[in-house]
């Protein structure tokens, strides 16, 4: 059994058997068989010695149980790392940030507490996946959708935590904008509730998030401050019908008018579904792979020759069907009033609930329905991807305006090709939050020694996004030091306020030591 | 990462049929079905287009069939399954279904048993023949 760094076998021992007894002995894992399932399938340190791996894993069910291991490990500098269903993959997996962190696995406690069909909420504790919410919902009858992220096996909780993100409408498909609540057990062991939860007998934890006071629910957003045990979440009504519909324009100047406009469009409520803007004559040979942007004149070439439109603006409404049809024909109006040249097309209408036939045919994240789908894509011809070596997602905040999205493509391009990075997705211009452009690209990491290289280069992508002033909203254990330095304004206040938070809240740094680059005191100076 | 799994408990009769099936088969993924298991997963991509489908000829109870995907498997059978004691699922699939089917049975408390991974790969297909079976103490049979 590794221990570990610091805590002797006998500590160590002792931590762990009174875990135990606070849980039972069938819920802690120590063999190496059962380490290695919270291993990152994903990580780009395979198998190297610096992979980031646990000591042990303990699953308690309760509040309760949650407090005890806790306090177990805060009594004798344990490091812990909780995990809600640990299905970080991309982004870490379930493994620890500070290996030898003792995982806590809170698959256990799945609990839904409660779906306010009137408030249109939920209460559910952090081992809820999106399947067993779907079920619950499904089973109960209830008229709420949820938003699902693209693999469905993952938590309401952990997702959110790690600030993810889905598909349908703007106030949902940004999950920690949507959460409404939140409990969690601190570094001591004490029960902390954030909002209206903070007052005994309020029956409106889930309705209003911010309680008096500064507002704390972001302090448990990527943060390693504490285990979050509850959380509530804004639920979406079902809407009566669903439209896709797409605009294209036909030359490459077109692109900061047609930025500018979307945005007013959606700023003021006209559609509320996910906005993309794409090139279909960028991505003639495969839909994820936005190519560079040329220089305008060859880009207005390449439209002339292949006849395909240089920008696609497609834009996503819920709601019912007179009013989504209506605003679509203002958005049509607006956009002829605008520009010349353009062409609209309806892509998908679908009544709902969804009919079992319309359910083979939707992407079904658009509609809340979690699915696994997305881990056979790769076979099915959307680029290189076999699920089992894994790959990493680049994730950086861009501006939403044509010339930034022109502006990400190319740096991002010119500079993954120059250092040999392999992408197998490319998209620049999408978003799960409200008011922002995500350049998103999918790295495949190796399991063969190539990925020292790979980290190299990561990290030199992300000193090149941050000098644009880009910077990552997400990104696996091993580069949230880097991207934590870029976010580096008077001389990187945000990381030392965060510490000052840590040391706090977590003065003995046993919580998710290292998590998105705040790390105790005690592990500061070498970083981990 | 592999233990030992009690096939002697098992009715190796009941996949008797699929024994005459794997000589038959245009794949040889079918001649490494793994045998004594409570249900099979057979994924179809492994066929080649156009021929025509041995899995008719199983008679067997438990037959299930997937084109890669396995989330309606999972979701609609093999969750409630798993979340009781025992049960021992066998497939022949690609590598990729297999990973997703070892995540989720791992939060059950399961444990691929055995796994041979097979050639030829297609389409950059790599077929797998596997076994699942319950290894934490609460779902042990
Ligand atoms: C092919 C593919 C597609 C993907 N698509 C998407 C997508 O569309 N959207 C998206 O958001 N993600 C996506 N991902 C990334 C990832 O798989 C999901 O975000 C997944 O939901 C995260 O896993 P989880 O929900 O199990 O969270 P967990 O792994 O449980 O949690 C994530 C992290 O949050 C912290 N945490 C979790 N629970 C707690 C707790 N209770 N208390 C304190 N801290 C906690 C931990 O640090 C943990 O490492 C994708 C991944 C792949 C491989």
């Amino acid at each position: 059994m590794t221990t570990p760094k610091g805590i002797s076998a006998q500590v160590f021992a002792d931590g762990l058997a009174e875990m135990r007894s606070a849980v039972g002995a069938d819920w802690v894992f120590t063999s190496q068989e059962d380490l290695h399932t919270y291993r990152d399938f994903y990580s780009v340190l395979w198998d190297e010695p610096d992979e980031r791996v646990a000591s042990a894993a303990v699953a308690p069910a309760s509040v309760e149980e949650v407090q005890a291991v806790v306090r177990a490990a805060n009594a004798r500098g344990i490091p812990v790392y909780p995990i809600s269903t640990g299905r970080n993959l991309g982004y870490g997996g379930a493994a620890p940030v500070y290996s030898g962190s003792v995982v806590i696995d809170l698959k256990r406690m799945n609990r839904i507490i409660d779906v306010d069909e009137g408030n249109a909420s939920c209460l559910v504790e952090p081992g809820v996946s999106y399947f067993d919410m779907y079920r619950h919902l499904q089973e109960t009858g209830s008229k709420l959708w949820l938003d699902v992220p693209d693999p469905g096996w993952g938590s309401m909780v952990g997702n959110a935590l790690d600030s993810g993100g889905g598909y349908t409408a703007a106030p949902y498909r940004g999950h920690f904008e949507a959460q409404c609540g939140i409990e969690a057990v601190l570094g001591d062991g004490e029960l902390f509730r954030t909002g209206m939860g903070a007052l005994p007998g309020s029956e409106t934890w889930q309705q209003y998030k911010m309680g008096i006071g500064p507002s704390l629910d972001g302090l448990f957003r990527q943060s390693s401050l504490g285990v979050v045990t509850k959380m509530g979440f804004w639920l979406f009504p079902q809407p009566e019908a669903y439209l896709s519909a797409s605009i294209d324009l036909q030359r490459f100047e077109d692109v900061e008018p047609l930025v500018d406009l979307f945005n007013e469009l959606e700023y003021g409520n006209i559609f509320n579904g996910m906005p993309s803007i794409t090139s279909p004559v960028l991505t003639r040979g495969n839909p994820m792979m936005f190519q560079p942007v040329p220089e305008p004149e060859v880009m207005n070439r390449m439209v002339e020759e292949t006849g395909l439109p240089a920008w696609r603006a497609t834009a996503g409404f819920y709601g019912p069907e007179k009013v989504i049809r209506a605003q679509w024909e203002y958005m049509r109006d607006r956009f002829s009033a605008q520009f010349q040249n353009v062409t609209f097309k309806e892509n998908q209408f679908v009544k709902l609930p969804l009919s079992a036939e319309d359910m083979q045919k939707v992407s079904k994240a658009r509609f809340g329905v979690p699915s696994l789908e997305i881990f056979s894509v790769g076979s099915n011809g959307f680029g290189d991807f076999n699920p089992s070596d894994g790959h990493i997602w680049f994730s950086a905040i861009i501006p939403r305006t044509g010339k930034g999205l022109v502006e990400a493509n190319r740096v991002m391009r010119r500079e993954c090709a120059r250092l040999g990075i392999p992408l197998f997705m490319f998209s620049p211009a999408v978003t799960c939050w409200t008011r922002s452009f995500v350049l998103f690209a999918a790295v495949p990491v190796y399991k063969d020694g190539r990925n020292k290289e790979l980290r190299d280069n990561v990290q030199e992508i992300i000193r090149i996004c941050a000098q644009h002033g880009w910077g990552e909203y997400r990104c696996p254990p091993a580069f949230q030091d880097a991207v934590m330095d870029s976010y580096s304004f008077n001389n990187n206040i945000l990381r030392r306020v965060n510490e000052r938070i840590k040391d706090a809240l977590d003065p003995n740094g046993i919580i998710s030591a290292g998590r998105y680059g705040v790390w105790p005191k005690h592990l500061r100076g070498g970083r981990g | 990462m592999i233990t030992g799994l009690d096939m002697d408990r098992r009715n190796l009769l009941k996949w008797s049929a699929i024994v005459p099936l794997a000589a038959a088969a245009p794949y040889t993924a079918l001649a490494a079905v793994p045998q004594g298991v409570d249900a099979l997963v057979i994924d179809r991509r492994h066929w080649p287009a156009g021929t025509p489908t041995p899995l008719a000829g199983l008679a067997a109870p438990q037959l299930f069939t997937i084109d890669g995907d396995v989330t309606q498997l999972w979701y609609q059978t093999l969750d409630p399954i798993w979340r009781k004691p025992g049960f021992v699922l066998g497939g022949v699939t690609g590598s990729d279904a297999l990973f997703v089917l070892e995540v989720l049975a791992g939060d059950r408390g399961r444990r691929v048993t055995q796994r041979r991974v097979l050639d030829p790969v297609v389409a950059g297909l790599q077929p797998v023949s596997w076994i699942i079976a319950p290894h934490h103490p609460s779902v042990k049979g």
